[in-house]
């Protein structure tokens, strides 16, 4: 094989790629779909944490208090997130119903140690965003309620779990676990996903577009064709890679491990850009060729990650800098397989030049 | 008309005996044993469990017992001994984190695992209602405000006041005192209580939601009343869309095959209709689309509601398909656009119905009305004419400009999308009257303009309250701005003598009565729900009074076409800026009620 060849195919298709701006559109993407995650994970978070949120507004919330005196008022006075009015169940429904209010509690006069539960009525605005904050910061209320009702009720509960004092303020967010544990393995990923997709359009294109008796009637032979535009598709999967991981680390995310995190995903990504190349040189159509391979990865993907110790889960712990030396392991047995589809690969295309080209 | 029904059906048959015979005979059974194998890797997974974020932390604990506490979740490796730097060390009622960020998530997690453990013992106590004294009974109130208010320029809230009970405008109502008694017995609490303890933790730990939705509706211990996830919505979006999201796929290949090489020039030169064409090619697609959503919807009992609300999704995607089939100039960039397209699609019908049982903001997606009909919550014809408005409207415009552009020299020639994307829409304006069209395109560009103002409005919902509305309002006005001036650049990048000065300002006209009118209209047929909230005032502040908002869409109009006039077509992304600038600050003006 001539590696010049390869190399003129190489920047050939490299070139095509940024004429066509495709990149950025991948590029685009990647970030919509790290907004995407974000938006799930981080916007959920928020939304269901009111910690989240109060950090940017210490509003207080007018709440109305009715019903039979309990110290449940006193608890919702010294939170410091309610304004507590004390006021009759009708008047305090209408002052909600006009958004005078942001939530009306009535409190039967079940006493502390009855038997029956103490059951609140808590009125509030259905569909609503300010409910569902103020409704957060009521039930950090309610549970400390409950724990009083509970130690009240002590003598009657007859479990004895193991008691850990968990300090009141924890530090952190689940930001750590979104980043480290989600959005770092799923953006390095991508591009080789993508990268995937596109060998199939490079290869099958030549095909239908009737060019490939032009390309190897060139001194180019048939397979340094293929491995050129292997070879094109697998270098920018790693330059993404990097390009994440700087982007991380200039916002504040220290990444730890990077070289070995570049050598798995080069691994993995040149792996998965083969099976590609199979399916393409298979098909030789767009269509079946993209349609196979698409549900094949979809299958691959959920496969591996139900594996302990894959890929993307060793990613993550090199990340945080908490793995063993049993990562090299596995990256070793993936550059062994990655060695047989490349000597498979090359018998392939020779196959392939033989019976269907001539 | 029957001939043209009958030309679509010869073209149908034609695609259908086409794609029998080209298709490689292999690929269905190959794709029916990946499908199995997809079945069973899926079983295997739930098995297993995803081992994504396995081994992130480390604890040492001093005895077994404890390390039962987290011994279940695969975040930790648990040793036996707090020796050992670890990231935690438990020695009950001791915990300590190490002092790194990785030491507060791990203690983050083991919060989480540790009320699980609490909730289990609590759950199996004998008597439960001294393990659960409280008990919650939400009411919910249908809110009364007037939009208006906020409208006119109120203050959205002020503080309240400590020392003076609120009052209510309107005569207070009777409401009766609610009963002191539980209404169910201990053993069916228990049962709802214990059913929500196997909810899928690999979700639930993000967001601090100890419990889901419990069997009891609206009544729910302190620690439930967090709203629950509908984690149907992601199953929904996985077994309705992506079906949906393949076939259109055979639909854009089979559009951009008759491309290659001039292979449709044949067709092209029939008697045929390009509309037959298209709807021709489409036919065999959607017939598939609807029966794979009839078969999947049979799962849910809810086949006829399912198939309404979809439906409008098909054809959009359909006619996305159509678009980005006739626009690619390889398979590269069909591939890129088609994966983009599908990204956003998904996300915008996917976002807003995580909301489902929290905003109405939900209400955008037509998946949000598949989870009511499975939740047996009730919705009405304006709910689903609201949800589902937007993709018929949509769908049905870029039909009409793919048909209208189905000919020899969109088809076969090659040039960038942004360039197509341009061409297209200036084969809409006409030579005689560009004011009549430019209005029209204006008019038409609304649906659009909506979805990725709605968009929008998801996306930023996550960032805090006060930074969120600006951006909010910004991008908005940029959207705006930019389908307000798309027709006038498309006629300065083809006819440059047309830009005189008082073809400048006629045009401005134009495009200020075109968008003022599909606001209105828009606004008047669905969107009275969205403008209900303080988000929806970004979006739609300008419809109040009609000569500001006239006025303001004449000024921006104004200022992109004349910058354009002046400094030629390349500053184009400069003159949209500064009239999204003043676009935006106007609105946010209104917005705050004056700064």
């Amino acid at each position: 094989m001539n590696f010049r060849h390869v190399y003129i195919i190489t920047k050939k298709e490299l070139g095509a790629i940024n004429a066509e701006k495709t990149i950025i559109l991948a590029i685009l993407l990647q970030l919509f779909i790290a907004m995407f995650s974000s938006f799930l994970i981080v916007g959920l978070a928020v939304m269901y944490d009111p910690d989240a949120l109060s950090d940017y507004s210490r509003q207080k919330y007018p709440v109305a208090y009715t019903g039979s005196p309990s110290p449940l008022e006193e608890m919702l006075q010294e939170s410091g997130d309610f304004v507590v009015y004390k006021m009759d169940l009708g008047t305090a429904v209408t002052a909600l119903e006009e958004r005078k209010l942001s939530g009306v509690v009535w409190v039967p006069d079940t006493a502390s140690d009855a038997d029956q539960p103490v059951k609140i009525t808590l009125y509030t605005i259905k569909n609503d965003i300010q409910s569902s904050v103020v409704n957060n910061k009521l039930r950090d209320v309610f549970v400390a309620y409950e724990e009083n009702l509970r130690d009240i009720r002590g003598d009657r509960i007859s479990s004895d779990p193991i008691v850990v004092n968990l300090p009141a303020e924890i530090p952190g967010t689940n930001f750590y676990e979104f980043v480290y544990g989600l959005l770092i393995p799923l953006l390095i990923f991508m591009p080789a996903i993508i990268s995937a997709a596109l060998i199939i359009d490079m290869i099958t294109e030549e095909f239908q577009h009737d060019t490939i008796e032009t390309l190897i009637s060139t001194p180019v032979t048939f397979s340094e064709m293929i491995w050129g535009k292997v070879s094109a598709c697998f270098v920018i999967v790693p330059v993404q890679a990097v390009i994440w991981i700087a982007l991380m680390v200039v916002n504040g995310i220290a990444v730890a491990g990077i070289v070995p995190i570049l050598l798995h995903v080069s691994v993995a990504s040149l792996l998965m850009i083969l099976f590609s190349t199979f399916v393409a040189l298979h098909y030789r159509e767009r269509t079946s060729a993209q349609f196979i391979f698409s549900t094949a990865v979809v299958v691959v993907l959920i496969g591996v990650l139900s594996l302990p110790a894959n890929p993307a889960n060793l990613i993550v712990l090199l990340s945080i800098g908490a793995v063993g030396s049993e990562h090299w392991l596995v990256l070793a047995i993936m550059t062994g397989v990655l060695a047989l589809c490349m000597v498979a690969l090359n018998r392939y295309t020779h196959l392939v030049e033989k019976t269907a080209l001539q | 008309m029957l001939s043209a029904l009958r030309q679509i059906l010869t073209i149908s048959k034609w695609e259908v005996r086409r794609s029998a015979t080209t298709m490689p005979r292999e690929v269905i059974p190959v794709a029916a044993a990946l499908f199995i194998l997809l079945i069973l890797v899926t079983g295997f997974t739930q098995e297993s469990g995803i081992h994504l974020q396995d081994r992130m932390y480390t604890a040492g604990v001093d005895s077994a017992d404890t390390g039962a506490i987290i011994l279940g979740d695969p975040r930790f490796t648990v040793y036996l001994g707090t020796a050992g730097e670890t990231d935690l060390t438990i020695s009950p009622p001791n915990i300590r984190a190490a002092d790194t960020d990785r030491g507060g998530a791990a203690l983050k997690a083991f919060q989480t695992d540790y009320t699980h453990y609490l909730t289990a013992q609590y759950n199996r106590e004998d008597d439960l209602f001294a393990a659960y004294p409280l008990w919650i009974d939400l009411q919910y109130v249908k809110s009364e405000l007037d939009f208006t208010a906020t409208e006119a320029g109120t203050g959205v809230s002020s503080a309240p006041d400590p020392f003076r009970n609120p009052t209510p405008d309107r005569p207070v109502k009777a409401v009766p005192e609610p009963a002191k008694e539980i209404g169910y017995t201990r053993e069916e609490l228990r049962a709802g209580l214990v059913g929500s303890e196997g909810e899928d933790r690999t979700v639930s730990r993000y967001t601090d939601v100890i419990a889901g939705e419990g069997a009891l509706g609206d009544f729910k211990t302190p620690s439930q009343l967090t709203p629950p996830l509908p984690f149907d919505v992601i199953v929904l979006v996985f077994v309705f869309i992506f079906p949906l999201y393949f076939t259109s796929q055979f639909y854009m290949m089979s559009v951009m095959n008759e491309r290659i090489e001039r292979r449709g020039e044949i067709l092209l030169s029939s008697p045929l209709r390009p509309s037959a064409i298209v709807l021709g090619k489409m036919l065999p697609y959607l017939v598939v689309m609807i029966a794979v959503t009839t078969i999947l919807s049979l799962t849910t009992g809810k086949t006829l509601i399912v198939l309404a609300v979809i439906f409008p999704a098909i054809l959009f995607f359909l006619a996305a398909a159509l678009l980005i089939g006739m626009a690619a100039r390889s398979f590269k960039e069909l591939s890129f656009i088609s994966i983009f397209f599908s990204t956003v699609a998904t996300s915008y019908l996917f976002f807003p119905s995580i909301f489902a049982n929290i905003h109405v903001i939900s209400l955008i997606s037509p998946l949000t009305l598949i989870i009511y009909a499975v939740e047996g919550t009730a919705f009405t014809l304006a709910d689903y004419f609201y949800s589902t408005f937007l993709f018929w409207v949509t769908a049905g415009i870029l039909f009409a400009i793919c048909i209208a552009n189905f000919n020899e020299e969109r088809l076969f020639t090659l040039h960038p999308l942004r360039d197509k994307v341009r061409e297209y829409i200036a084969s809409a304006i006409s030579e005689k009257h560009p004011f009549a069209s430019l209005f029209g395109i204006t008019l038409f560009s609304i649906p659009f303009v909506l979805m990725a103002q709605l968009m929008l409005l998801v996306l930023l919902f996550n960032i805090p309250m006060p930074f969120s509305l600006v951006v909010l309002t910004f991008a908005a006005a940029f959207i705006e701005e930019w389908a307000k001036s798309i027709g006038i650049y498309a006629i300065a990048v083809e006819r440059p003598a047309f830009l005189t000065w008082r073809n400048v300002i006629l045009a401005s006209l134009a495009v200020m009565a075109g968008f003022l009118l599909g606001e209105k209209l828009l606004l008047f047929a669905t969107l009275a729900q969205i403008s209900e909230s303080l988000f929806g005032a970004a979006l739609f502040t300008s419809l109040q009074v009609i000569w500001m908002p006239l006025s303001l869409h004449f000024a921006g109009a104004f200022i992109t076409i004349s910058l354009i006039k002046i400094f030629g077509k390349r500053v184009y992304p400069i003159a949209l800026v500064i009239a999204s600038l003043v676009h935006g600050v106007y609105n946010l003006y209104f917005i705050t009620g004056g700064f």
